[in-house]
């Protein structure tokens, strides 16, 4: 009962500490530091309907938020489209990209559609970089105007912060409903065998192509968020080594939860800023964890594998049956 | 009536026949038996019927209808379901949440419509769970409704499967080895099951070693032996049949 009590309640008061934010946080940057935790939360909650629910790997997935991004930041700069509509078309972009990677999924499986995944990221930073009087190529993309909903600019920094949390609000309530219900058991079927799943009547192709395309097209508003949110892109942001990083805040988040994925994002991100964040830690820590971001992140894998392979997720529904670890 | 009518299926794998030109039919509310040594093409046979293979020649009927070359979820829909050898549960769902996936097929609660919360989606879903325990329940395995099936032991897990098929509301139920890994009271357990979804109207067509359970709950049974039908009949005939004791005794092998 009370359990229950609190699981109702820790949403709402997780989204009212969100929204208080802003009020609560008078430094500017660390103010930029928790929209950065949105915009990679948006990215994980697709990744988590991916893998964690419907148990597709994806290794490709910055470059989803790399056609985001510059998909809005072309509509906008070059062809003075309405932000709001340029943001749709950036989900738009990714979910068609989404889409085209989903082909190989229905024929691979495992490491080999991880390593098909990994070429399509590999391919599309190549595209960033040699497609220069699209992209701007190595040099950037620069120039890219605060995101607007008619007259009404998001300037400052607690109105991005609003904006992108409003917006990864607004996901996660769909995702938590889609996940659910119908649509999230078929996934979760999927996951846990394929072949079980079909002789269930689940449209397997159905179930895997929608995954993709879901995903890929919340990469890519984060994207269009990201890049209106900084003004400027660069190929170096949308690397297989983020799409890495995306992929371990998800496993390190566990399968089949959207809140762990979510925690474990928030953490990861948090974990860079750690100087900003926590009184007496020096500026060199958090830059040694900057520079050895790869390797925290492979520990913390390791440690998740070890001591919780099911992860966040699967030691918090531990703690909350009373099973000790 | 004519349930099911396989006409003359043939498999070849390279150079293998795994099966060869084998006919028989099924007639509505009855148990038939598919048995036979192993490697006598009896699983390859059952994945042409339910789409998981494709045959290469012969047809299938179901309920008058060919579905030979559809694919499983093609015949899902059609009233067809199935079980497997090795039990595919979905391990990191409860018991009622397994068989709540067997109703997928006959609802559409898109992606949409779910994340969206409208009335169909929800109202869907709380159908799927009652249909779900109510399977359960005649079935007699409530009880474990809320366990993860990674945790529930063989015997269960075969019966979760079979619950989990009948949720597509099957004309025809198909189950590959039913019996394999279970203890004996495990056994009448699924003899039972068996028995009372025959009542309820659905036809069964098995594979299975257990000749014990297969000559109680069968009313007739075929028997296959290198890919190809030796024999068809009651069980009581099949027991007596000459050709069918040497298959499984190997008297051939004893002539030659």
């Amino acid at each position: 009962m009370v359990a229950q009590t609190v699981r109702r309640a820790a949403p709402f008061a997780a989204a009212c500490m969100v929204l208080v934010g802003p009020f609560l946080i008078e430094n500017r940057f660390l103010l930029k530091v928790f929209t950065f935790v949105g915009l990679n939360v948006l990215v994980v909650v697709g990744l988590a309907i991916l893998f964690g629910y419907a148990g597709q790997v994806s290794l490709g997935h910055a470059a989803f938020v790399g056609i985001g991004a510059y998909t809005c930041a072309i509509l906008t700069t070059r062809h003075d489209v309405e932000w709001i509509l340029a943001f749709g078309a950036a989900g738009l972009a990714a979910a068609l990209g989404g889409f085209l990677l989903a082909l190989p999924s229905l024929r691979l499986k495992g490491h080999y559609l991880a390593m098909a995944t990994l070429g399509f990221g590999e391919l599309a930073t190549l595209v960033f970089v040699e497609a220069e009087h699209v992209t701007g190529g190595v040099d950037g993309f620069a120039g890219i105007p605060f995101p607007s909903i008619g007259a009404f600019e998001f300037r400052e920094p607690s109105a991005l912060y609003w904006l992108v949390w409003g917006v990864v609000g607004v996901v996660l309530v769909l995702a938590a409903n889609m996940t659910r219900l119908r649509p999230g058991r078929a996934m979760r079927a999927l996951h846990g065998s394929e072949l079980g799943a079909m002789a269930s009547g689940v449209d397997v192709v159905g179930v895997k192509v929608r995954s993709f395309v879901m995903s890929s097209a919340l990469a890519g508003l984060s994207g269009a968020l990201y890049a209106s949110v900084v003004g400027f892109i660069s190929p170096s942001v949308f690397t297989v080594g983020a799409s890495v990083t995306f992929l371990a805040m998800t496993v390190i988040g566990g399968t089949g939860s959207l809140a762990g994925p979510l925690a474990a994002a928030a953490l990861l991100t948090l974990l860079q800023y750690v100087d900003a964040l926590i009184p007496g830690v020096s500026r060199q820590t958090a830059l040694f964890i900057q520079s050895y971001q790869a390797d925290v992140y492979g520990l913390a894998i390791i440690l998740v594998v070890i001591l919780s392979p099911k992860g966040i997720a699967g030691l918090f529904r531990r703690v909350r049956d009373g099973v000790r670890p | 009536m004519t349930m099911l009518k396989v006409g003359s299926i043939t498999k070849r794998f390279g150079g293998l026949t795994a099966v060869d030109s084998v006919s028989f039919e099924v007639f509505e509310g009855t148990i038939k038996a598919l048995i036979g040594p192993n490697g006598a093409g009896k699983s390859t046979l059952f994945n042409c019927l339910t789409g998981f293979d494709q045959p290469d020649s012969g047809t299938v009927e179901f309920k008058g209808r060919q579905i030979v070359g559809q694919k499983p979820l093609d015949t899902v829909r059609a009233g067809l379901a199935r079980t497997f050898q090795n039990t595919r549960l979905f391990d990191e769902m409860t018991a009622l949440e397994n068989v709540m996936v067997g109703a997928h097929a006959r609802q559409r609660a898109g992606f949409a419509a779910a994340a969206l919360l409208l009335p169909s989606a929800v109202s869907e879903d709380r159908d799927a769970a009652n249909e779900a325990a109510r399977i359960l329940r005649v079935i007699g395995i409530d009880e474990w409704a809320t366990t993860p099936a990674a945790d529930l032991p063989a015997g269960i897990r075969r019966l979760v499967e079979i619950a989990r098929a009948l949720a597509t509301v099957p004309s025809l139920l198909l189950l590959d080895e039913p019996a394999a890994g279970l203890n004996v009271p495990e056994t009448r357990e699924l003899v039972q099951t068996l028995f009372r979804v025959r009542d309820d109207g659905t036809t069964v067509l098995l594979v299975e070693h257990d000749m014990g359970l297969v000559m109680e709950v069968s009313d007739e049974i075929v028997v296959m032996d290198r890919g190809a039908k030796i024999a068809e009949g009651p069980p009581r005939m099949i027991q007596k049949d000459p050709s069918v004791i040497a298959a499984y005794l190997g008297e051939e092998a004893v002539d030659e």
